[in-house]
């Protein structure tokens, strides 16, 4: 049998979704701190020993997320639209790759968080009749998502059925 | 539109279109066709407020307890009463629904008015229930599913039985919906005539049910086949599943409540100081034995409410039709062109007891009717009867039988670093507990099982791993607990996840996923090697997968 492989999807996503992705990730660590300063003022013994080990410990693998996470997840971020599919590469430690035939396209949707906005930033969300596939793509420039968004979109329009 | 009839009897409404000529072949289409604003059964007079009454249960008990404890003398109570009452029979004079134009009109509310329309060719499924009472007046409610999600679906609650069966066909079937209300041309149909709709079904019945054929439209008879009748034999595998243990709880819990008052009242405590003399592992060995027993008898209860007279056919004109239940009776009608497969189910008791039961993996359903088993097209029963089954609805012998390439060296080792790895570290946390914090020794054994019971669920679990490509199916398997052999039409498939873990990668392996529109949106190869589960992409879309090969 020949080895049958799928190359990466053509296009990167924004550089600057490396930002917002640093963002948002010291965002979930900062949950962390809030945790542990509240644990300082109500543990009542003596000793702060633990509590600068956890902090520190914190301190390490916030500063390895904030570093790494961002850089891993924008080589893996990928995404192509050719005039009859659209795949997509995402993750970073698990990675997913998903394919939709445009033909089965039944919503394509732009949407702007608080922080993708901040970076002039859109996530595309590309929906089949299924549940279980939406194709997501994080991190995008906004002007490449809108023109993204109006190319599915006119080539939905063009084609019939979605297989219900 | 002029308003019907409001009083008990609807005056003899002339048919909208001319009635077909006698031997005239082309009957009207659908979308040609025009009812006038109907209503549901009146007998849902009876009904609607015996409904509203239990609704309202909690509010009318208090309003009489008010009423007794209080000594302002008034008649609040039945006033209270009488208003939920008459609150019921609005429900019904608020409720109509005519079919225009090719579409399905439903209008309710009084304050709220709500139009409800929907396409008759967008209709994929259309579900009869009849609870308890609805059987008695022998009413039924229909459910009327289209492609939407489900959100958009129609209930009609309700109509008379054969009315409703009548609606189902026509509406299944695209049948012409005729407009005929007493007309003596017609074949001699049994039962009442139905206002706004043709005769309902009538014609040669035969005694054995083998073969009967459903009059639909004066030009059209469907034949029925059919391919399942229920075997009160089967309820042995009831308590082999755990679908039959949960509706077993369920029951429990519902009955649990009636239990502790009882408990509550007899005086229980001479028993139990009675029972302490024993030895604790006889306590534990009958209440142990005494459990089983108590939900393997549920589990029967449960099977037997759901289950009970479950019938398969398939109509000529294209449909699986399923009749199930004891005292709900359901009629659930599935188009075999919105079938896309079959998933053959085996929950680990019933693989060791030669049993099985059968899916429908299909458009249409909710997830909340899946739930509730709409899609069932075999119950638990042995697997004799869920392969002929299964043959009869899915004319593909190999998807259904063939042997399945198993998943390979890398799948089986992760299989075993994720069921013994755990169980490992069980153990050894159990280990280093004891030796540190005097946990008893009992605690340690416990923790041991396991670790003797992973590697036998590992290899079970590999040896259910396995996928197969059919001219028409993709085919994958898997599953310890409840083994499920997935048979998905590969024209179903509109779309493709790969997914991997970091260990995956690692060892070459991913999770292929294919998703659908029907039955549970996504079905899994497992753990297949990259390089086959991408060949499986390759092979059902070769053009798709073409685009994004690696040259």
């Amino acid at each position: 049998m020949p080895r049958s492989r799928l190359r990466e999807p053509a296009h990167q996503v924004s550089p600057r979704a490396r930002l917002m992705w640093a963002l948002s990730g010291a965002a979930e660590s900062l949950v962390l701190l809030v945790v542990q300063v509240l644990w300082w003022f109500i543990d009542e013994d003596g000793s702060r020993t633990p509590h600068l080990v956890v902090g520190v410990i914190w301190l390490l693998l916030t500063a390895v997320y904030l570093v790494v996470m961002p850089q891993w997840r924008y080589r893996v971020h990928r995404w192509e639209a050719t005039p009859s599919a659209v795949y997509t590469q995402t993750g970073w430690i698990a990675q997913e790759r998903r394919i939709a035939p445009i033909s089965r396209i039944q919503t394509v949707d732009l949407a702007r968080g608080p922080v993708s906005q901040l970076f002039r930033l859109a996530t595309v969300t590309v929906t089949t009749a299924s549940a279980a596939g939406p194709l997501k793509i994080h991190g995008l420039d906004v002007e490449d998502a809108r023109r993204l968004i109006d190319e599915l979109t006119a080539a939905t329009v063009a084609e019939p059925g979605d297989a219900t | 539109m002029t308003e019907p009839w409001l009083g008990d009897r609807p005056p003899a409404v002339p048919p909208l279109l001319p009635l077909p000529p006698p031997g005239h072949a082309t009957p009207p289409e659908l979308r040609d066709v025009e009812t006038d604003w109907r209503r549901l059964n009146p007998r849902m007079l009876l009904i609607h407020p015996v409904q509203e009454a239990i609704r309202f249960l909690p509010a009318l008990a208090g309003v009489f307890i008010l009423g007794r404890t209080s000594d302002s003398g008034g008649y609040w109570e039945y006033a209270a009463l009488l208003a939920v009452i008459g609150l019921g029979l609005l429900r019904y004079f608020t409720t109509r629904f005519r079919i225009e134009n090719g579409q399905i009109e439903l209008r309710k509310g009084l304050v709220n008015k709500r139009v409800i329309a929907t396409p008759a060719d967008r209709v994929r499924t259309v579900d009869l229930t009849s609870p308890i009472f609805h059987r008695i007046l022998g009413l039924a409610k229909v459910e009327i599913g289209t492609a939407g999600t489900g959100k958009d679906r129609l209930v009609l609650d309700a109509l008379a039985l054969p009315e409703a069966r009548h609606l189902r066909d026509e509406l299944i079937h695209r049948r012409n919906v005729v407009l005929a209300t007493h007309d003596t041309d017609m074949p001699a149909p049994q039962g009442d005539p139905v206002d706004g709709l043709a005769p309902p079904p009538a014609g040669p019945t035969d005694a054995d049910g083998r073969s009967t054929t459903v009059w639909s439209g004066p030009d059209t008879p469907g034949t029925e086949t059919v391919l399942l009748t229920f075997d009160p034999r089967w309820v042995r595998f009831a308590p082999l599943t755990l679908t039959g243990v949960f509706s077993a709880l369920a029951i429990l819990g519902f009955g649990n409540q009636f239990l502790q008052r009882y408990l509550q009242q007899a005086d229980l405590g001479s028993t139990v100081s009675s029972l302490t003399r024993h030895p604790i592992w006889i306590d534990v060995l009958v209440g142990l034995v005494g459990a089983a027993v108590l939900v393997s008898l549920l589990a029967i209860i449960g099977y037997v409410l759901q289950f009970w007279a479950f019938r398969l056919t398939r109509h000529s004109g294209g449909t699986l039709h399923v009749t199930r239940g004891l005292t709900t009776t359901r009629e659930t009608s599935i188009e075999e062109k919105r079938l896309r497969g079959l998933e053959v189910g085996q929950p680990f008791g019933l693989r060791l007891a030669r049993g099985g039961r059968l899916h429908a993996i299909t458009t249409g359903l909710t997830k909340k009717e899946q739930e509730r088993g709409s899609a069932w097209l075999v119950p638990s029963a042995p697997r004799t009867v869920v392969d002929r089954v299964a043959a009869a609805v899915l004319d593909d012998d190999e998807a259904l039988h063939a042997d399945l390439t198993p998943h390979g060296p890398a799948a089986r080792r992760r299989r075993f670093t994720r069921a013994v790895v755990p169980a490992l570290v069980l153990a050894a946390a159990a280990w280093v507990l004891i030796r540190t914090v005097d946990l008893p020794a009992w605690v340690g054994v416990v923790c041991l099982v396991p670790l003797v019971v992973s590697p036998f669920l590992a290899a079970d679990r590999y040896a259910g791993l396995g996928h197969h490509l059919t001219a028409r199916h993709l085919v994958v398997r898997q599953g310890t607990f409840v083994r499920r052999r997935d048979v998905l039409q590969r024209d179903g498939i509109i779309g493709w996840k790969i997914e991997q873990s970091f260990f995956q990668r690692r060892a070459g392996l991913a999770h292929v996923v294919a998703t659908t529109a029907a039955g549970k949106q996504s079905y899994v190869a497992y753990d297949v090697p990259l390089d086959a589960g991408l060949a499986l992409v390759r092979e059902i879309d070769p053009g798709l997968f073409g685009q994004f090969a690696a040259r």
